[in-house]
This record gives structure tokens, C-alpha cells and sequence, in this order.
């Protein structure tokens, strides 16, 4: 790896709070979201790939040290997914308003999905994060296969939060103060306007 | 001659007007020179020039001939050069907690440890700084369990440690009481004996004591430059906030330019 | 439940960081290569007896508090598909066996230490940065998103109604937030820069843990041990 840039180097860990920090705000909706990208998503639309490339890695390895429970580790290629995803998505300017928000959130959503489906099905026996596991086993009750409930239970719980996520980092992104903007140039181009 | 600026200006980004405007001016080690100004005067933009953090960090653009320790801090070579050897104290402390500590003690040690200091000489350099600002008691203590004022005084410790050859400070006491801040003022002509000090301050009647030399700015421009009695003690000093209690009282009972900063000169005019 | 650093004096608190790492990466390796389900049911068994050993019980609870949704759910499931619990009994030992190792690793290791250790091995200090100042950042900052949801209830913030209202008052929770993360980071770098963190040299680690080649043995015996299963299971 070379040398990260000191301004990588202070964004990075407080995007990673962002990421771990943002499960207060979901609790507080009781809504089933986790939000956990948001600060990855993010650092891809204010510094690029490599940046939320770095972000992803750094965050799921905190969350797992911090957490305990080493299996989150197992889930790392979802972090990166979002990553890669999320700086396509800027790059394209998909943040520019609130419907192409939503709807390249929701591809984000298909996408998390269907990276993390494998992994718990084959790992863990299709058990994973409470909430998700109740909709699996429900699923599983009414007659669906492991494999598909698994899958359906996935879908359900990332397409809303990953919609919600792009969302927010859609609002995030139009209230930067104009100074604070200067600094980020990456920001225009994911707001459509370059 | 450790520090020469030459013309300089600089503006940030997504600004319209210069944050320094053509600021010619030269440090010289072995002095305290205070800088000081209104708020957005550009005081602490000056220090992050010299320091080569703007544009390096900020963003922005520079013009005009900056010198520091005979290199250009802008460049690429000239960064890597002054590494360690320009030392900067920005006036919130929490932001800069390295976030590598565990102790005070490592906190300390934050920079000479990045700088590649063999172990034993680190131990040295942050045991001594340690002494110089009273917070040897606190080695062992989390840093993040300290007040706004210990922490300060911590990371002074941090600053010097490295041995830098000119010294940066911006409001190095905002965070601590009188007694505290007076104690750190007083420290900074011992320092500045082997080094150059550029301090900004707007807490001036500690600041002024502690200077040999002041610059005043305003909006960017410098407007003074000269012996502190000579800088502060002007009428427009005065008459803008940026002076001393004393002064402003001078003036307000129409004493003639020239004001008095502290007691001690007021009772030497009045004696004379 | 605990998780994270408990000061001690046990053999695994004595060890370098590499050799406890390198336990935990065999116990990864053994757990899906060995025998189900008896290899990862007495893998299981023999970490909750070095827990003990270490005198660390708290940890070996946790681990076990951390299983037991697994168990139930891998029950539950495997049940209502109709198979037999021999799958179910065998993730859960995997899964058991793993976190134990984990949580011992978590509980013996100091943060400051690993990063030493890393330091001293040539990795570059950006990585051990990271990992470092994002295990202080993250408390920080959900400190902050609490104090914001307490504020922002004080002034009659109400989170009810459709999924559409919900939704959408995460927005005003989080923006202060991110702004207030976003406003920090030119301040931290300039910091951070300052105190060398771009400096040309390396690094110098502050308290490198002792390594013997005692220890070093170990570490390769595990890795033996780790390869010589797997070479096992692929040859019978």
C-alpha cells in the first residue's frame, strides 16, 4: 500500500464512525435498517474508489474487532461491493436528485444481496444478523427452500436500507456548505453538476 | 533568517478574496513574534503558509515566495525535507489527538515516533517536554480522559518533543484558566532561545508580555511591523481591539499615542 | 459479556501478538478442515478450557452468549427443513470454536502492542493508522449520534407514523453528524501532517513486544498443523 494522504487518513476513521455510529439513528426509526455503509458511500462520492475501497476494509474489520463476533469479517466483500458500487454510482451522478437516488440505491440493495447470500448460506447455515434470520426462518416455515429464503430474507432487509442510505447521502450531499464543498470536488460530479 | 515570506498571497478554496494579500515578512530565530489581528484577519492562514499546510492540505492557491528553513514547504521536496523540523499547535486540542495513544506518554512520543527516532532518544525528548509543561504526572493517564486545558499542555508537550526548529503557535491557551495560560506564555521566550516562535494570539495582554516583535494584519494585508510597544501601542491597534486592557484604557482617558500595554509601562511613562 | 482488552498475566497476555493471531487463524483453518462434527465439537471444547485456563471465564461466557442465538436459529431452521441435526450441530461448533478463539485473541492483545508489533514487521504505518485511530473514533462518534438523538428528542423530535415518515427523520439526526465529522477532517490532517504522520521515515514502534524463538516455534507448529489437516483431509 503506499502512502495514504493525511487527509485519507483523518476522513477515513471518522467515515468509519459514521458507519458504526449511524445504527443509533436507525434504532431510533425502529425501522429495519442498519445504515451501516452510509459513511462508505459517502467517502465514494466525496474522494473516489480507492478512498471507499479503503473505507470498507477499515469498517468491517472495526466492526468485527469491536463487536466480537468474527464472523461479520466473513462479510467483507459486501463493504467492498458497496464501495465499488456507490463510486460507479457517483461517478455517474447519480445523486443528483432524490428519484435517481432512490433507484440506483435500490440496485445497491439488490446488489448487497446478493454478495452476502452466499456467504451465509454457505458459512453459516443461512444465520445471520436477528432480524434477518426471524425473516429466513418464517420464510422457511411457509415451505420456501434455504437457499431462496435466504435469499428473499437478504433482499428485504438490504433494498430499503440501501435506498435509505443513498437517500441520505443524496441530503447529505446538497447541504455541504458551500466552503466545505470546495474542498471535496468529487462532490459536484456526484450531484450531476459538472 | 529561518522563515522569509516575499509578496505572498493566498486564497482558499471556493473564496473570491485573498485570505493573505502580498504579505512580505522575515523570522528570525531566537524570538517570540506575535501575530495578531480581527477574527479572519488571517493570523492562523499565515501560520499554515509557513507551514506549508496551505496549500498542501487546505486547497487553494499561493502566490509569491515562501522560504522556510531555506526550502519552498509547498513542494513536494521541501515537505519531505521539513518534516518534523516545523512545528504547529492549533488551538482545538481534541482534533488533534493523534488517535494512536493509549497514554499521555504515547502521545507525546506521536510525533518523534513518526519522525523515525531511535527509542531511547524518543524517551528523552518526551520525558523533558513532559517537564517543561507540567504534565509528567499524567504519563500513564488516557488522553482522552483529560481536561481542555491538560490536553492543551499535552500537546504542546507532543509539538515540542519533535525539536522543531521554528515553532507555530495558534492560540496556544485557549483552552486553559489565567494561571495556566500565563504559565505557558512564560515559557515562550525560554523556548524560543534555540528557535523561531511565531505566535498567534488574540488574548494579548498575556501574549504581548511574552512577544519581542509584533505584526499586525487586517484582512489579509500586513499593516504593522515592528517592536510590540510599537505595533500594539498605535492608535489603530487600540482603536481595533487589538491591543492590551491597559492600552484601550490609555486611550479611553486620552493618554497620546504611543499607549502604555501593561501597568509596569504605565508607571514607568508616568514616572518618567 | 465482555469484549475487548482484560489486563492480565496469563501466557496468552505474555505472548507476541502473532502468536495469538496465528492461534486464531489455526483455530479458523481447523474448525471448517477437521471432522464434523466430532473435529469442531472437541475444537470448541478445547478453546473453552484454554479460556479457563487463562483465567479468562468472562470471555468463554461471551462466547457461548454470542452462540446461542446461532444454535437456536440453526435448530430452528434445520429443523423445519427436515434435516438432521448433524449440520446444524456442526456450525454451531465451528461457529462456537471460532468466536472463542476471537474473543481470547481480543482480550489478550493490546491494540498498542499489535500495532507495535506490525510496525516492527514492516507494515506501513498508514494501515496501522487506520486501524488504530478508527478503534477511537468509532466510540466517539456513536457517543455523539446518541447525544444528537437525546438532544433532538428534548426538542420534540417524534419518530412515528408511515415508514415514509420514519424514514425520513433519520435525515435530521444524521446530518449534524456527518457535517460535524466532514468540518473536522481538514483540521485532523493538518494535525496529523504536522506531527510527521507523512514523514519519510518509518515509523519507529514505541514498546515492541518480546518475541522468543520459543514463540516461534509455536507459531510454526500451528501453521503445520493447520496445512498437515488440511493435506490429511484431501489425501483420505
Amino acid at each position: 500500500m503506499a502512502a495514504v494522504s493525511p487527509r485519507l487518513l483523518a476522513l477515513i476513521p471518522l467515515a468509519v464512525g459514521i458507519n458504526l455510529a449511524m445504527g443509533k439513528f436507525a434504532a431510533a426509526t425502529s425501522l429495519p435498517l442498519f445504515l451501516d455503509t452510509a459513511g462508505t458511500v459517502l467517502v465514494a462520492a466525496l474522494a473516489g474508489p480507492a478512498a471507499a475501497l479503503l473505507t470498507g476494509v477499515v469498517s468491517q474489520t472495526t466492526f468485527t474487532v469491536l463487536d466480537g463476533r468474527l464472523m461479520w469479517l466473513a462479510f467483507l466483500p459486501v463493504q467492498l461491493g458497496v464501495a465499488l458500487y456507490a463510486s460507479w454510482a457517483a461517478w455517474r451522478g447519480l445523486f443528483a436528485s432524490v428519484p435517481r437516488a432512490l433507484l440506483s440505491g435500490a440496485g445497491l440493495g439488490v446488489l448487497a444481496a446478493t454478495l452476502s447470500w452466499p456467504i451465509s448460506l454457505l458459512l453459516f447455515g443461512g444465520v445471520t444478523a436477528g432480524g434477518v434470520t426471524i425473516v429466513t426462518t418464517l420464510l422457511t416455515a411457509l415451505g420456501v427452500p434455504l437457499t431462496w429464503a435466504v435469499y428473499g430474507a437478504s433482499l428485504s432487509a438490504d433494498v430499503l436500507d440501501k435506498v435509505v442510505t443513498f437517500a441520505l447521502v443524496h441530503a447529505v450531499l446538497i447541504s455541504l456548505p458551500g466552503r466545505m464543498a470546495a474542498r471535496f470536488p468529487a462532490a459536484a460530479r456526484a450531484l450531476g453538476r459538472t | 533568517m529561518s522563515v522569509r515570506l516575499a509578496g505572498v498571497s493566498f486564497r482558499y478554496p471556493g473564496s473570491d478574496t485573498d485570505a493573505l494579500h502580498e504579505v512580505s515578512v522575515t523570522l528570525r530565530p531566537g524570538e517570540v513574534t506575535l501575530v495578531t489581528g480581527r477574527l479572519g484577519a488571517g493570523c492562523s492562514t499565515l501560520l499554515l503558509v509557513i507551514a506549508g499546510l496551505a496549500p498542501h492540505i487546505t486547497g487553494g492557491s499561493r502566490s509569491g515566495e515562501v522560504t522556510t528553513l531555506d526550502r519552498d514547504p509547498a513542494t513536494r521536496d521541501g515537505r519531505k525535507a521539513l518534516a518534523g523540523r516545523v512545528g504547529l499547535l492549533l488551538p482545538t486540542p481534541w482534533t488533534q489527538l493523534s488517535g494512536m495513544s493509549f497514554t499521555v506518554e504515547e502521545e507525546v512520543a506521536f510525533g518523534p515516533a513518526n519522525l523515525g527516532w531511535r527509542r531511547a532518544r524518543i524517551a528523552g525528548a518526551v520525558d523533558e517536554a513532559m517537564q517543561r509543561f507540567g504534565v509528567a504526572h499524567l504519563a500513564r493517564r488516557d488522553p482522552r480522559t483529560l481536561s481542555g486545558g491538560e490536553l492543551q499542555r499535552v500537546m504542546f508537550a507532543g509539538v515540542l518533543a519533535m525539536e522543531p526548529e521554528v515553532l507555530l503557535l495558534d492560540e496556544p491557551a485557549l483552552e486553559l484558566d489565567p494561571a495556566g495560560a500565563q504559565g505557558v506564555y512564560e515559557l515562550l521566550p525560554v523556548v524560543a532561545q534555540e528557535r523561531t516562535v511565531l505566535l498567534a494570539s488574540t488574548d494579548l495582554d498575556r501574549a504581548a508580555a511574552a512577544a519581542h516583535r509584533a505584526l499586525l494584519l487586517d484582512r489579509g494585508s500586513l499593516v504593522a511591523d515592528g517592536t510590540v510597544a510599537e505595533v500594539l501601542g498605535n492608535d489603530g491597534a487600540v482603536a481595533t481591539g487589538c491591543s492590551t486592557t491597559v492600552a484601550e484604557i490609555a486611550r479611553a482617558v486620552g493618554l497620546t499615542p504611543g499607549y502604555p500595554l501593561s501597568v509596569a509601562d504605565a508607571v514607568r511613562r508616568f514616572t518618567r | 459479556m465482555i469484549v475487548g482488552y482484560v489486563a492480565g498475566k496469563s501466557p496468552l497476555h505474555q505472548a507476541h501478538p502473532f502468536t495469538a493471531l496465528a492461534l486464531a487463524a489455526t483455530v479458523v483453518v481447523l474448525a471448517f478442515a477437521l471432522p464434523a462434527p466430532q473435529g469442531p465439537a472437541a475444537l470448541a471444547v478445547a478453546l473453552a478450557a484454554l479460556a479457563l485456563l487463562a483465567r479468562l471465564p468472562r470471555v468463554l461466557l461471551t462466547a457461548l452468549g454470542f452462540s446461542l442465538p446461532f444454535w437456536f436459529f440453526l435448530g430452528v431452521i434445520h429443523g423445519l427443513i427436515g434435516e438432521t441435526p448433524l449440520r446444524a450441530l456442526t456450525v454451531g461448533a465451528q461457529i462456537t470454536a471460532m468466536l472463542t478463539a476471537f474473543l481470547l485473541v481480543l482480550a489478550t492483545v493490546h491494540p498498542a502492542r499489535l500495532v507495535d508489533a506490525l510496525l516492527q514487521r514492516g507494515v506501513p504505518f498508514s494501515l496501522a493508522y487506520l486501524l488504530s485511530a478508527t478503534l477511537q473514533a468509532v466510540p466517539r462518534l456513536r457517543r455523539q449520534a446518541a447525544d444528537i438523538v437525546e438532544a433532538q428528542r428534548c426538542r420534540g423530535l417524534r419518530v412515528r407514523g408511515s415508514v415514509w415518515r420514519r424514514t425520513r427523520a433519520v435525515v435530521p439526526l444524521a446530518i449534524p453528524l456527518v457535517l460535524g465529522a466532514l468540518g473536522e477532517v481538514d483540521e485532523r490532517a493538518m494535525a496529523l501532517d504536522a506531527r510527521g504522520a507523512a514523514a519519510p521515515a518509518h515509523r519507529t514502534a514505541l514498546e515492541p513486544p518480546p518475541d522468543s524463538t520459543a514463540q516461534r516455534v509455536v507459531r510454526w507448529l500451528l501453521a503445520a498443523a493447520a496445512v498437515g489437516v488440511i493435506v490429511w483431509r484431501v489425501l483420505a
